[in-house]
């Protein structure tokens, strides 16, 4: 009795440990997958909130089915064809005006003959599928972080759940986000189109605004003790790699996937074991990704040859292109970097741009070089509560041997940050100062 | 995180299998790379020769040996390395591999020799 329990017991922990494999794949399928499958059902149904509504349903299906049947051998085309289906039968039972309803399953059927009867060339118009789908969740229409979300969800195949978490609010505030933004493209009836000429350049920008978005919130978060979060940046760095094979003609689409894959290559480097932030200057350079930071460099250079003036995103990969160059912290470019720098503030002259180029001028020409555009700055007023002028400030303070003042700005820095770790680093030079 | 999907072919069989047959199969592979492209997980690929040559140091003497290495049960044939979120996927991916028809695709994280 006992034994024949203890069997049942194995026999049971063994279905329960395939049913969470099962699970786990239909994750990553999920992960892998609902961004095409959305793309394609929006095209056919010119709505990206009902196209989500029917991958969701496939995806429900195979939860149901898949546990029991196995995976199926092309999960993608199964959980497409699935969801035609759901899309078909739902477009039959709704009372939808006779027109518009013919018309609408009849595409839906024609697309499942073609897709049946056309394997080839079939990636191209993945493709322009994606990219529809990319340009319409990061429509201009919508607030960035309404796009920001609509972008996770959609193209990174991210639940509610797993966007608060990222983004550090609260569930119901990012699903609302979610069902406005659907419910705003429905009723402005944004079509679902790749945009083109002059139009095009403007897309691609709120585009890549929203993907360096998800990068950054990755790469220094700005809230709570994490110092970053590797999965957002490893999602912008998806999304950004698929943008730049999709569009290949733009500039600063590379532009951005060199600055991310430079970035994303210090990664490593930039904590230390106790997982506290590391200064890029202090940072071991043993453990830059070498393979990132070659990615990196031909994504530049692949920009750069497109020839034109270069854009916000190109010059700031190729400033951090200079760092990624250098052997060693002394060995750093600053003077070409401090000339990258005027160009940008030229492009984009904002604040922190020119809080930056302060850096690189100090770094070039000296600290008292770099204190004097700093001091600019902040008789400005401008970056009142942006913590990084005071730390910038602190630094060039200490260097110039003015402690005094120093630990009086990274105090202030530290009070401004809302990453604990970072605000721990700031108190530690102040503590310094005192030392000094 | 990363995971490097290593093709593990028997050695000879690109031989036997000749080379319209091979260029079939390599036309696959071009197509399923261009996939991983597109889908934004490609960090690097590449097929390798079958003919290498083995170096090692023992005692301080060493030995190198030209191929091929008609004792060996096993040939490493390519690889693909991947930015993925989990290994399911990471596994997802390898299962989508034509090579997975002829070859073995082995699936290996990223990461240190010693945690």
């Amino acid at each position: 009795m006992i034994l024949a329990c203890a069997v049942q017991l194995a026999v049971m922990s063994s279905v329960a440990m395939k049913a969470t494999e099962v699970q786990r794949t239909i994750d990553a399928v999920w992960r892998i997958e609902s961004a095409k499958l959305i793309a394609a059902l929006a095209r056919m149904t010119r709505d990206v909130g009902v196209a989500e509504e029917l991958a969701q349903d496939a995806l429900v299906t195979a939860l149901e089915q898949w546990p029991r049947t196995g995976i199926p051998d092309n999960p993608g085309a199964w959980l497409m064809a699935t969801a035609r289906n759901r899309g078909i039968d739902r477009l039959r039972h709704q009372r939808m005006l006779v027109s518009k309803h013919e018309t609408l399953s009849a595409e839906l059927e024609m697309d499942q003959e073609r897709s049946d009867s056309v394997e080839a060339g079939a990636d191209d118009e993945i493709g322009d599928d994606l990219l529809r789908l990319i340009f319409t969740a990061c429509h201009p229409l919508l607030p960035t972080e309404a796009r920001t979300a609509l972008t996770l969800r959609l193209l990174g195949g991210l639940t509610t759940a797993e966007i608060a978490r990222a983004f550090l609010v609260p569930e119901p505030t990012i699903a609302q986000r979610i069902v406005r933004a659907k419910r705003a493209l429905s009723e402005a009836a944004v079509p679902f189109e790749i945009p083109r000429g002059e139009e095009l350049r403007r897309r691609v920008s709120s585009v890549l605004e929203v993907i360096y978005l998800v990068f950054n919130e990755g790469y220094s978060a700005t809230a709570g003790s994490d110092w970053m979060r590797p999965a957002l940046c490893e999602e912008a760095l998806r999304i950004g790699r698929i943008l730049a094979a999709l569009a290949p003609g733009e500039s600063e689409v590379h532009g951005l996937v060199a600055l991310m894959e430079i970035q994303a290559s210090r990664i490593r480097a930039r904590t230390n074991s106790n997982g506290e932030p590391v200064l890029l200057r202090e940072q071991k350079r043993t453990l830059w990704d070498r393979v990132l930071i070659h990615r990196g460099l031909m994504a530049l250079a692949r920009g750069e040859s497109l020839g034109e003036t270069r854009g916000p995103y190109l010059l700031q990969a190729a400033i951090a292109a200079c760092h990624a160059r250098a052997a060693t912290a002394e060995d750093t470019d600053w003077v070409y970097i401090t000339a990258l720098y005027d160009e940008l503030v030229r492009c984009t002259p904002t604040p922190v741009v020119e809080l930056n180029r302060a850096v690189a001028v100090s770094m070039a020409y000296g600290p008292a070089a770099g204190l004097e555009l700093a001091d600019r700055l902040a008789a400005e007023g401008t970056l009142k509560f942006y913590h990084l002028l005071p730390s910038v400030r602190g630094d060039l303070l200490a260097k110039l041997g003015r402690y005094a003042e120093a630990r009086g700005e990274f105090e202030r820095a530290a009070q401004l940050t809302r990453n604990a770790r970072e605000s721990r680093l700031l108190l530690d030079r102040a503590a310094a100062c005192v030392r000094s | 995180m990363s995971y490097m999907l290593l093709i593990v072919e028997p050695p000879g069989q690109r031989q036997e299998r000749g080379r319209e047959a091979g260029q079939a199969d390599y036309d696959r592979m071009l197509v399923y790379t261009k996939s991983l492209k597109t889908r934004g997980v490609l960090v690097a690929t590449n097929s390798l020769k079958s003919a290498g040559t083995r170096l090692a140091i023992r005692g301080g003497k060493r030995t190198v040996v030209d191929g091929p290495f008609t004792e060996a049960k096993e040939l490493v044939g390519g690889f693909f390395l991947l930015n993925v979120q989990t290994r399911d996927e990471a596994l997802v991916f390898a299962g989508e591999c034509p090579a997975a028809e002829w070859a073995t695709v082995e699936v290996r994280e990223i990461g240190p020799c010693y945690e």
